[in-house]
């Protein structure tokens, strides 16, 4: 809040380009507009600004019902390609993370190639996507899974290396044999190792996706990164940095409500959290 | 009379020392845990066992036999390194032996199973699960009806007088009630024998003396075999019917202790002392011939003539 406020003091004491740079309000303006919902908070930028023209005394101006606003529909847009994308990630990071934990010369043929995947930003896979793939969504799902899918699968290796030999030996003393030892014993062991990793691969994927988003404009659905590319396309400021707010809250709320509470979770049944 | 109470054998394997039985103490007497045999189950045979590590020179177990008897509570000592947890992994069915035979009641070992109940030092039990779930597990992987399960959970914690704390996590258990939870899920599963592993390794010494007297009221109300590896001289005298020492580089055994006093023990009495004293005895004799010859091959101090060198040439040849 005391940043917020400092920097629109600021910004009205100093009197910078508001083309260059927005104020708080401006951002707020520019949200609430995506949502479909005009206010007038910021100083004029232009003279556009406010885009829609509120009547002497009014302040608030609904056109249409927010839910089916431009910001709400990209945010589903996105979510949907998130959930399909990170699907296939976890299931594809599964099972490699799995077979390089159960099988070590599988992993030291693996264990660097993924190593490197996971240092190359996931961008660096938007121009082979578009020339392999086409500008299509087959080609966002391609950039998301291959940003993420590995971070997934080393994640997940460390994490199931780090589960205590006596385990699987006190499992077999009591007869867990077969698929009975993976099921019973080597599943619930790895929990603590398949959330951190669900946790660590999903802020890959959702870099992945937004990186992909600004490049990849698929034009019948429209999700947060072409929101982003189009402020950017119509010098607006203000919606660039609401955009960026967007991405990082729900990021962040992703993050901190559903990871971080069932990693908690799992921690604690488990006794390892503090 | 003192003197007769503990027999002490030389290490030649001789089964038959049924005629060296001493007199006990009549209020000390307890059946002998050779002539109970309630079962008759338990008979566990390692037979002229050897094993050799790759990439280590020396045997950890070289043509070791060892014969625990149905209900017999045999303990194994000896200094780190000398292949107790070895011989102890191999009655588990963990390791297999090189050369030799293990076999319980005339059945090879070959892998580990539930009639060969094991209590690990870790006590390894899954973190994930409650104490009543752990100690289910065996029986869950048996087969054995939900309906009939829960009725031998509830026994199991009750005769490690856990009953209250059964829906508990590992982690919310103290350590001594986390062994014998352990202790619980081994039993529940009506092993044959009962392999532990330094089980009390990891407690503080007032909850391993209040463990002690609990396996022992187990152990003669239940009247398992029980092979028990220790490095702790004062369990092994406190628990055992016979202690082995054993020999390291290479394992063997180096010598055979018949205890013949009647449980539960009294730790405070001079025959135990003594008995202490002589396994104390047998051990350092163990410890000091292995750091001996390890000094000769590793490692020897230098002269103290060196010390007073002149100083002038110090750091000369580095």
């Amino acid at each position: 809040m005391l940043i917020l406020a400092l920097w629109e003091t600021a910004y009205r004491v100093i009197g910078w380009k508001p083309w260059l740079f927005p104020a708080p309000s401006h951002v707020l303006d520019a949200l609430l507009g995506l949502m479909n919902i005009h206010t007038g908070f910021g100083e004029p930028i232009s003279a556009h600004w406010p885009r829609v023209i509120l009547e002497p005394g009014q302040h608030v101006r609904l056109l249409s019902p927010w839910w089916g606003s431009p910001l709400m529909k990209a945010i589903l847009v996105s979510g949907v390609r998130l959930l399909e994308g990170f699907a296939i990630s976890v299931a594809l990071g599964a099972i490699l993370g799995l077979l390089m934990w159960r099988f070590i010369e599988l992993d030291r043929f693996l264990g660097p190639l993924l190593l490197g995947l996971q240092t190359l930003p996931s961008v660096c896979w938007v121009p082979l996507a578009i020339l392999t793939l086409g500008i299509n969504e087959w080609g966002i799902l391609f950039v998301l899974i291959m940003g993420s899918f590995s971070a997934i699968a080393l994640v997940l290796r460390d994490g199931l290396r780090n589960i205590p030999p006596l385990y699987p030996r006190a499992g077999m003393m009591m007869g867990a044999r077969g698929w009975r030892l993976y099921y019973y014993v080597l599943l619930p062991a790895s929990l603590p190792a398949l959330a951190s990793s669900l946790r660590t691969g999903f802020s890959f994927a959702w870099r992945s996706l937004m990186g992909a988003e600004l490049i990849f404009v698929v034009d019948k659905w429209r999700g947060l990164g072409f929101l982003l590319e189009a402020g950017r396309e119509f010098s607006d400021v203000a919606q660039v940095v609401a955009v960026m707010i967007v991405m990082v809250v729900i990021g962040m709320l992703a993050d901190r409500w559903l990871f971080a509470i069932v990693q908690r979770r799992v921690q604690t049944r488990f006794g390892l959290a503090t | 009379m003192r003197a007769n109470l503990v027999s002490i054998k030389a290490i030649e394997p001789t089964p038959s020392e049924d005629d060296a039985l001493p007199q006990l103490h009549a209020d000390q007497r307890i059946a002998n845990a050779s002539g109970d045999g309630s079962s008759g189950r338990g008979r566990l045979v390692l037979k002229n066992v050897s094993k050799n590590f790759p990439g280590s020179t020396v045997h950890a177990l070289r043509d070791v036999d060892l014969v625990c008897d149905p209900g017999e509570f045999v303990v194994v000592v000896g200094p780190s390194g000398c292949g107790k947890s070895t011989l102890l992994n191999m009655a588990a069915g963990m390791i297999k032996p090189d050369n030799g035979t293990v076999s319980l009641d005339n059945q090879p070992i070959r892998a580990p199973g539930p009639e060969r109940a094991m209590v690990f030092q870790d006590h390894g039990l899954f973190p994930w699960l409650t104490a009543a779930q752990n100690i289910e597990f065996g029986l869950k992987m048996a087969g054995v009806p939900r309906s009939d399960r829960a009725a031998r959970v509830d026994a199991a914690l009750k005769l490690v007088h856990l009953a209250p704390k059964r829906d508990l996590l590992i982690h919310e258990l103290s350590g001594g009630m986390r062994q014998r939870v352990a202790i619980a899920r081994a039993l529940v599963m009506e092993p044959a024998v009962l392999l532990m592993d330094e089980p009390f390794a990891a407690l503080d010494a007032q909850t391993r003396t209040l463990l002690h007297e609990q396996l022992q009221e187990l152990w003669v109300r239940t009247r398992k075999t029980i092979l028990f590896v220790t490095h702790s001289v004062g369990e092994a005298v406190r628990l055992a019917d016979r202690i082995i020492v054993l020999h390291a580089h290479p394992g063997r055994i180096r010598r055979e202790i018949k205890v013949d006093l009647a449980h539960p023990r009294n730790f405070d009495s001079a025959d135990i002392t003594q008995l202490v004293r002589t396994v104390r005895k047998e051990i350092e004799d163990e410890v000091n011939r292995v750091n001996a010859e390890m000094a000769e091959t590793y490692w020897k101090p230098q002269a103290p003539g060196d010390l007073g060198a002149d100083p002038g040439v110090m750091g000369d040849g580095i």
